[in-house]
């Protein structure tokens, strides 16, 4: 243990001389932006603590605060049961009021009441530059404001919604916080943290777009404007996938699937081709979109998941085969978290289906459930099991969260006329 | 002395002639003091029966009486029934813990002195005696029915033997499809055997009830029945693979196959019923109809229970089976999806009222 401990601070002490410039930088720069920062809490109104912390930064001299909507998502969704409060760097405390959400960025708007007009952060005209140093602000874990230098390396580029992609250490609490470059200007917001010193920021621009929307046209009621930005984004992320080129690759022997060519749709494999033992060759090709829309700690959309199986019976015959083929199909499950009170229960058809070109018989299964407070969001999920073949299987499946009907069927139409076999 | 000789005999002479003229009442009025008297259980069911043609009948505990009961609660000397013009009448002999009478028409009062009708019941400390007289009404006849011809071919040695072998070798089978690895011969035959002999728990069970209950066991009758059932059963569970494989989820055909078990269920438990009690034919539907009630309702009250307040998983049919068995016509992608699409609807509707 001691060994450990002396380990540690002599690579922190290596580290601290090694920056010792940018500590310096830091320390001005956040005395300087010391009283433009808040450390935002929402309360429970029946116990009276609070029971999710964040951080916020000013953004206009009439008390519009910046923060992440995760942060403040348990009092979009239930306002009665919470009220939202700031603490400034002076142990001041005051009420804050929600005025606009970015759901699909994790943004939001408060208000506090000023009497007069209070310094705030500048939004930066620009996007930083590879390489550049960055500041990004703070509460971490409760306690107090902090500054932490990292290095802005571009925007993460499997994801659907951009994000930058920070290397320094973010925490929770931390979320909301604002990130400057070192003139003082906001270029993004903490977002996520995937540990190791990577971080996720929101970049400035999506802040500038929702405080630019809120002075033309303050939204009338939050679960509206959520409902909206949700069905909007779907839209946006389906016209994409569905008019890209879905190319058709081989899987296991005979199998042909269909690959989405977009870059924010990733790809893995696996086989047990290694395992001599099994009954059944087995191949998987799972590919996923790298995103998750915080709506509640319990309720999560916007994922989505595809998966491809091929089964080649080895030393057995049809009939076990076609068993053990079931086992593997009957508990496919949704791809989102989801409770009681965000959707209903889920709605199913299966059916023996054989597409126009013959190529492939199917046993194939849709179900879907709706959104309790977004009308005209579902949650569906499709899984299909060849039939036609003795002792080789080709599996289908998709869930895909939050999406309207109409997406839903395009999808699935193109989906179950691009899988076949050879 | 003398004297006294002949007046012994003359006496001797006369009592032979009044016990020949005894005999001769007897005769004259057999049919009406000839009288059964049934020990019974609490529920009617027959203990012993007496039939007996003395005009006085002394019931009790000790062993001087005609019938001899031995229920603690009852007197030594408990009650006499005696023919008298014609009629029986009871007599308690002021016993502890008295002797009440009833029958269909009358509630249940006390005896003493009471006429006795036929088909009385009399309670007697914790004991019941029905009186019945020989003109008493019994049922008709009853033929042997179809089914016998049927239980006795199943409950013949060589059959019972072949369906508990191939029951068993069914549950083998199917335990092999199941396995997701390699399995060698033993690994199937214990549990198959295994399996056999839960599925002879039932036959068993209701042997031993009937047995329990003063009917006959016929335990290889019952084993036959329920084996041949059991593998009938097997083929309706192929049926319903077959239905629900070959349709889609707004058929109403896997239902309809479902009946076939369902029926499959209430033949047997008829059939247990006809083999094991004598009850009314429409008392065995009853029990058959209440057991098959009980096997599927329950399980489905069971399943219902069970069900969480939101299930986040999907519940869907995905039976899937080799080639050979598809018979449908398959659905083009345009149907699957306009059927597909009714969902939306449904699942919107449920949101709304929840």
């Amino acid at each position: 243990m001691k060994a450990f401990f002396s380990l540690v601070f002599f690579w922190l002490s290596v580290l601290l001389s090694s920056s010792s410039y940018a500590t310096e930088q830091a320390e001005q720069l956040f005395n300087q932006l010391k009283p433009s920062l808040y450390q935002i809490k929402l309360i429970d109104k029946a116990s009276g603590e609070k029971s999710s912390i964040g951080s916020g930064f000013q953004i206009s001299k009439d008390g519009i605060i910046a923060t992440n909507y995760h942060v403040i998502s348990s009092y979009a969704l239930h306002p009665k049961k919470y009220r939202i409060e700031y603490l400034d760097n002076q142990g001041n405390k005051g009420r804050l009021t929600l005025k606009s959400v970015d759901v699909i960025n994790d943004l939001a708007l408060v208000r506090r009441d000023v009497e007069q007009d209070m310094a705030f952060f500048q939004l930066s005209q620009s996007a930083p530059h590879k390489g550049e140093q960055l500041f990004s602000l703070g509460n971490p874990h409760d306690l107090g404001m902090i500054v932490v230098p990292g290095t802005y390396n571009g925007l993460k580029k499997e994801s659907f919604n951009e994000r930058i992609h920070f290397t320094g250490s973010i925490n929770s609490g931390m979320s909301g916080g604002p990130v400057v470059n070192k003139q003082a200007e906001v270029v993004g917001v903490n977002v996520a943290t995937s540990g190791n010193s990577i971080g996720f920021l929101v970049p400035h621009d999506k802040l500038v777009n929702l405080y630019q929307a809120f002075l033309q046209i303050p939204p009338e009621s939050i679960e509206a404007q959520m409902a909206q930005q949700l069905t909007a984004n779907q839209d946006k992320l389906m016209t994409e996938i569905l008019s890209s080129t879905w190319q058709a690759k081989k899987l296991g022997e005979q199998g042909s699937i269909p690959i989405i060519d977009v870059p924010f749709i990733r790809c893995w494999g696996d086989s047990n081709a290694d395992k001599a033992d099994a009954l059944i060759l087995t191949a998987v090709a799972n590919c996923s979109l790298d995103e998750n829309t915080y709506l509640s700690s319990r309720f999560f959309t916007g994922s989505m998941e595809i998966e491809f199986r091929t089964m080649q019976a080895k030393n057995i015959g049809a009939n076990k085969f076609y068993h053990l083929y079931q086992q593997q199909i009957a508990r496919a499950g949704a791809g989102n978290r989801a409770g009681k009170d965000n959707v209903t229960e889920y709605q199913c058809h299966h059916d023996l289906v054989m597409p126009d070109n013959q190529a492939i018989n199917n046993k194939s299964i849709f179900c879907t459930r709706a959104y309790k407070k977004f009308p005209d969001l579902f949650d569906v999920l499709y899984l299909s099991a060849s039939v036609d073949k003795d002792k080789q299987a080709l599996v289908s499946h998709f869930t895909i969260a939050g999406i309207n009907q109409a997406n839903a069927l395009a999808f699935t139409r193109k989906f179950m006329e691009a899988v076949s076999w050879q | 002395m003398a004297v006294d000789y002949i007046e012994t005999e003359s006496i001797e002479a006369e009592n032979i002639e009044i016990e020949d003229m005894e005999l001769k009442n007897i005769a004259a009025e057999e049919m009406t003091t000839e009288i059964i008297i049934e020990e019974i259980s609490k529920g009617h069911k027959l203990l012993h029966r007496h039939k007996l043609t003395k005009k006085q009948i002394h019931i009790g505990r000790d062993y001087h009486n005609d019938i001899i009961i031995s229920d603690p609660h009852i007197c030594p000397g408990h009650l006499s029934l005696e023919f008298v013009e014609g009629h029986w009448h009871i007599t308690d002999h002021q016993t502890v813990n008295g002797t009440f009478v009833e029958n269909p028409k009358q509630q249940k009062h006390n005896a003493n002195q009471h006429k006795i009708n036929n088909g009385d019941i009399i309670s007697l400390g914790k004991s019941q005696l029905r009186i019945l007289f020989s003109d008493h009404k019994v049922a008709p006849t009853l033929a042997f029915s179809p089914f016998e011809s049927f239980i006795d071919l199943m409950r013949h040695p060589v059959a019972l033997f072949l369906s508990m072998v191939f029951f068993t070798l069914i549950a083998g089978g199917i335990f092999y499809l199941n396995k997701p690895v390699e399995v060698n011969f033993s690994q199937l035959f214990v549990p198959a055997i295994g399996m056999a002999l839960g599925f002879a728990l039932w036959p068993a069970g209701v042997a031993l009830v009937s047995h329990l209950s003063k009917q006959d066991a016929r335990m290889m009758a019952q084993l036959g029945v329920s084996f041949a059932f059991f593998n009938l059963m097997w083929f309706s569970d192929v049926l319903e693979s077959i239905a629900a494989f070959n349709s889609a989820s707004n058929s109403v055909l896997p239902l309809l196959v479902m009946l076939i078990s369902v029926a499959l269920a209430f033949s047997l438990f008829w059939l247990n019923g006809y083999i094991g009690f004598h009850m009314t034919a429409r008392r065995r539907i009853i029990v058959a109809a209440s057991i098959t009630m009980l096997l599927f309702g329950g399980g489905y009250l069971v399943q219902y229970s069970n069900k969480p307040e939101f299930n986040p998983r999907p519940q869907y049919n995905a039976t899937i089976m080799m080639p050979s068995f598809l018979l449908a016509q398959s659905s083009s992608v345009d149907e699957f999806i306009a059927d597909s699409s009714k969902l939306f609807d449904k699942t919107k509707k449920r949101a709304l009222k929840e």
